[in-house]
């Protein structure tokens, strides 16, 4: 039986150790999960695995055979397929060129059009996707790109597949078409990394698990079954990080309080939208957002969740309606003019839209105060900037070897806490927080979660957009749901829990209107 | 905390029943084209002119603007390779004049004009790997490595003809009557355009270099990641606009009959203008070469119009820039709002 194996790898980046001989082994057939922290070294394992960087020591193994990829490209060649936690797609190119990297079929010197669609649609019907081939990929929603990449991956029937946070942009349906998908693999003896931080997903998704701490393997090739999830948390997490955790939760919220209390004094009223109609987008949109409130916006994809944020932040235009800010007056024309307002906009799409990824650390934290909205004056003062950053690092708990570095070096979480960074710098009086914590784990999510609660504490009406059913119930006062173009339930207190949340997403009907009904 | 996944409770929620994708019809299709724009504009504009001006309908005078549309239209076809992949070449007007001057050296000195046609070729191929170089191995930016090329090339033009008009050509060869002939009641240089527009069509949408190309400008990070040869394809598309360049300057040369070291000048920035009024964005990521050859005829047809509306001579320039501007403009906007309008949830 054939197995992917990586032996005693070891990795380090400047002084850091990132992996301390890691021994790790995927057995074909089974779908194998890839757990740990923030920084706990899974990213670069899996780099490893497919080609992207080369170890310092260790080697990886394909039934037996010692391996040697240089790139992305010959890992391919070995069939070792990538999904990566970034979207790597072209916007511009039809749904099916997306398909093909490379890899395009041919007839004579032409692509073969018509053998690629023959080949690619049982694989899109087994996702569950049906889109218009010949329409620009643009045109699919982020959930369905993220189904493209898949498919793009199983199209070229690879004898391992690695799962980089395939589902973290995913909706609860996409992930129970992933799940069909997984039980095709296994009948197909690929052997299937997974990599995820929604646990309740590796639960149901995967057969194995191995845990990475700090470098190193803390739980190799356990069954799945023999685990809970809270055990695989604690086992995550560690005794002693646990405590580290806790302390280091308080202080940043602390923080972020001192600061949220500057903010009240400035904005005061509630977010309202009323009667607002989003052109292309959601209908009908009545809500109130007071002081210190969170609310929620979910649905599936499509369902308008998405248009009434965007509208708000005056990204979308609107066809009726109005929208008031806390300061009394209308919604602003675009997003500078809201920024101004101080509305702060905290996307998860940091690749796009969030940072500037070659950019240092202090320069992204500065990218909206002091550059974008130049409050700080004419000029800038490099060693001002550096501190202030140096401050967030501190009081937030950035994980950085210094603000000079990159951005794209750090992890994932630590990269969206940066964001928050830049937003908090602003002390702004209206938090929009859309799928804030995409592709990151569990503990900087609690991190983040208790910094927005910090925030909207101090008087910053929060919208959260958000698919995250933890985070909706975690996170949020009340969470409006939305099907099809209009808001169909508003679940508070008791009510608001994953199987009601999960039940109105896809039914359109809340708990309540059953009582009416 | 509640299971964040809950896990019999996904009801069934018709996931197995995909929706069927929208059908567009027809027109739609045609206006979702990154060609109807340009098409409309040229039609309307020709249309226009007919109409204050029937004469301007005359097929004798169509044909001629198309004629001198071919020599904008098959370097804009070269550029829009290189500009879908975000890169650019300004010097192609320098390069169409030193091909053609070259040729019609070779041709003074008595090689056979055919011969003659095909080191110019080579050579155009050539100047294009040297930008190529230029850009692969010195890491210059292409806008700046094919500025001081574009000088460079005309340099040699300047050079090699000692500033003077090459003359006394072998007229008589079929070099000269087959290119500047007639099939079946159009030029030749016009039958070398359509053909031209054909081949390179198929190139840029239907073979794995076009795909590449298009791919590279949509998301140059993605592309490396794919295990796109990034730099092969840079180097062919350089080349591959050189090699056009030279073709343009073989079909100048038989149609003026002589070498003018001036020739050519105002081209680089016509074909750029051509490639983006065509739908070809200068961020990449789309190419279209019959759009960038309409572009180059649309531009035409302005410089034409401008004439019947009685615009004096040293005016033209200026509003043939602002007719551009214009184009740009509009097209911008156009694209905006249908992007606008097609936002779907994401």
């Amino acid at each position: 039986m054939a197995t992917f194996e990586a032996l005693g790898i070891r990795k380090s980046y400047g002084g850091t150790h990132a992996l301390k001989g890691v021994d790790f082994r995927v057995r074909s057939g089974s779908v194998h999960a890839l757990l740990g922290e923030n920084g706990a070294g899974k990213s670069t394992l899996v780099k490893i695995l497919t080609g992207a960087q080369r170890p310092d020591a260790g080697e990886v193994q394909l039934d037996g055979r010692v391996v040697h990829f240089a790139n992305t490209a010959e890992a391919g060649k070995h069939g070792v397929a990538v999904v990566s936690q970034e979207l790597s797609l072209f916007p511009d190119m039809d749904v099916l060129s997306n398909l093909y990297p490379m890899r395009e079929r041919r007839r004579g010197p032409l692509v073969d059009r018509t053998e690629m669609r023959r080949l690619a649609l049982p694989v899109l019907h087994s996702l569950g996707l049906n889109p218009d081939l010949n329409a620009p990929l643009a045109d699919l929603s982020l959930a369905e790109r993220q189904l493209i990449e898949i498919a793009r991956a199983l199209i070229t029937q690879p004898q391992v597949l690695v799962l980089d946070e395939p589902t973290s942009a995913l909706e609860a349906s996409s992930s129970a078409r992933l799940l069909s998908a997984l039980k095709v693999l296994r009948e197909r003896q690929v052997a299937v990394v997974f990599v995820s931080h929604i646990l309740q997903e590796v639960m149901d998704l995967c057969d194995e698990v191995t845990v990475l701490r700090d470098g190193e393997v803390v739980l190799a090739s356990a069954p799945v079954k023999s685990l809970g999830v809270s055990g695989i948390v604690s086992t995550m997490l560690g005794d002693r990080a646990k405590l580290r955790r806790v302390e280091e939760d308080a202080e940043s919220r602390a923080g972020v309080q001192a600061l949220a209390q500057q903010v009240t004094s400035t904005h005061a009223g509630p977010l309202t939208v009323s009667g607002l109609k989003v052109q292309g987008g959601a209908q009908d949109v009545n809500l109130e957002v007071r002081p210190g409130e969170v609310i929620g916006l979910t649905g599936l994809m499509g369902a308008g969740h998405q248009s009434v944020l965007e509208a708000v932040a005056g990204l979308r235009r609107t066809d009726a309606g109005s929208v008031t800010f806390p300061d009394g007056r209308p919604g602003p024309r675009d997003l500078r003019a809201g920024i101004a307002r101080g509305l702060a906009y905290v996307t998860g799409d940091r690749k796009r839209l969030g940072l500037m990824l070659d950019k240092s650390i202090w320069e992204n934290v500065a990218a909206v105060q002091s550059v974008g909205l130049g409050r700080t004056g004419l000029w800038l003062s490099v060693p001002a900037l550096r501190q202030r950053a140096q401050d967030y690092v501190k009081s937030i708990g950035i994980r950085v070897g210094s603000v000079d570095h990159p951005v794209s070096s750090l992890s994932g979480g630590n990269q969206q806490k940066v964001v928050l960074a830049k937003w908090l710098e602003t002390q702004p009086g209206l938090l929009l927080l859309d799928d804030p914590t995409r592709g990151v784990d569990v503990g900087a999510k609690a991190e983040m979660h208790g910094m927005v609660r910090a925030l909207a504490d101090g008087g910053a009406p929060t919208l959260v957009c958000s698919t995250d059913l933890e985070e909706l119930t975690g996170l949020c006062d009340r969470v409006l749901v939305f099907y099809a173009g209009h808001m169909c339930a508003e679940l508070s207190g008791e009510a608001l829990n994953s199987q009601t949340l999960l039940e109105a997403m896809n039914t359109g009907r809340g708990p309540s209107a059953e009582v009416a009904a | 905390m509640s299971q964040p996944h809950g896990e019999p409770v996904l009801p069934d929620l018709a996931l197995s029943s995909p929706v069927d994708p929208p059908r567009r019809s027809l027109a739609s299709r045609f206006l979702r084209a990154n060609e109807a724009s340009v098409i409309l504009a040229t039609v309307g504009l020709v249309l226009f002119i007919g109409l204050l001006h029937p004469s301007f309908l005359q097929p004798s005078q169509l044909i001629n603007i198309v004629q001198q549309a071919v020599f904008v239209g098959i370097l804009a076809a070269g550029l829009s390779f290189l500009m879908s992949m975000r890169e650019i070449d300004l010097s192609v007007e320098s390069t169409f004049a030193l091909t053609l001057v070259s040729a019609a050296l070779l041709m003074k000195a008595g090689l056979n004009p055919w011969l003659a046609a095909l080191a110019a070729l080579v050579l155009g191929a050539l100047l294009g790997g040297i930008n190529a170089a230029a850009v692969q191995y010195f890491k210059i930016p292409s806008l700046i490595a094919t500025l001081a090329t574009l000088s460079m090339f005309r340099g040699l033009v300047f050079a090699l003809s000692n500033g003077q008009q090459v003359t006394g050509l072998p007229l008589d060869h079929p070099f000269f009557s087959v290119l500047s002939g007639n099939f079946l009641g159009l030029p030749l240089p016009i039958w070398c355009l359509i053909i031209l527009i054909a081949v390179l069509s198929l190139i840029m949408g239907r073979t794995p270099y076009g795909y590449r190309v298009r791919q590279i400008g949509s998301n140059p990070a993605a592309a490396s990641f794919s295990g796109i040869p990034v730099a092969r394809v840079r180097v062919q598309s350089f080349m591959l606009a050189g090699l056009l360049a030279a073709v343009a300057g073989l079909l100048g040369l038989s149609y003026f009959t002589s070498a003018d070291p001036n020739i050519g000048g105002g081209f680089s920035l016509s074909a750029v203008a051509a490639v983006v009024i065509g739908g070809t964005p200068l961020r990449g990521g789309v190419g279209t070469v019959p759009g960038a050859v309409l572009g180059a005829v649309l531009l035409t047809v302005v410089t034409s119009g401008l004439v019947y509306f009685n615009v004096p001579a040293n005016w033209s320039q200026f509003a043939t820039g602002l007719v551009i501007l214009i184009a740009v403009s509009l097209d911008s906007v156009v694209r905006n709002r249908n992007r606008g309008s097609d936002a779907s949830e994401s």
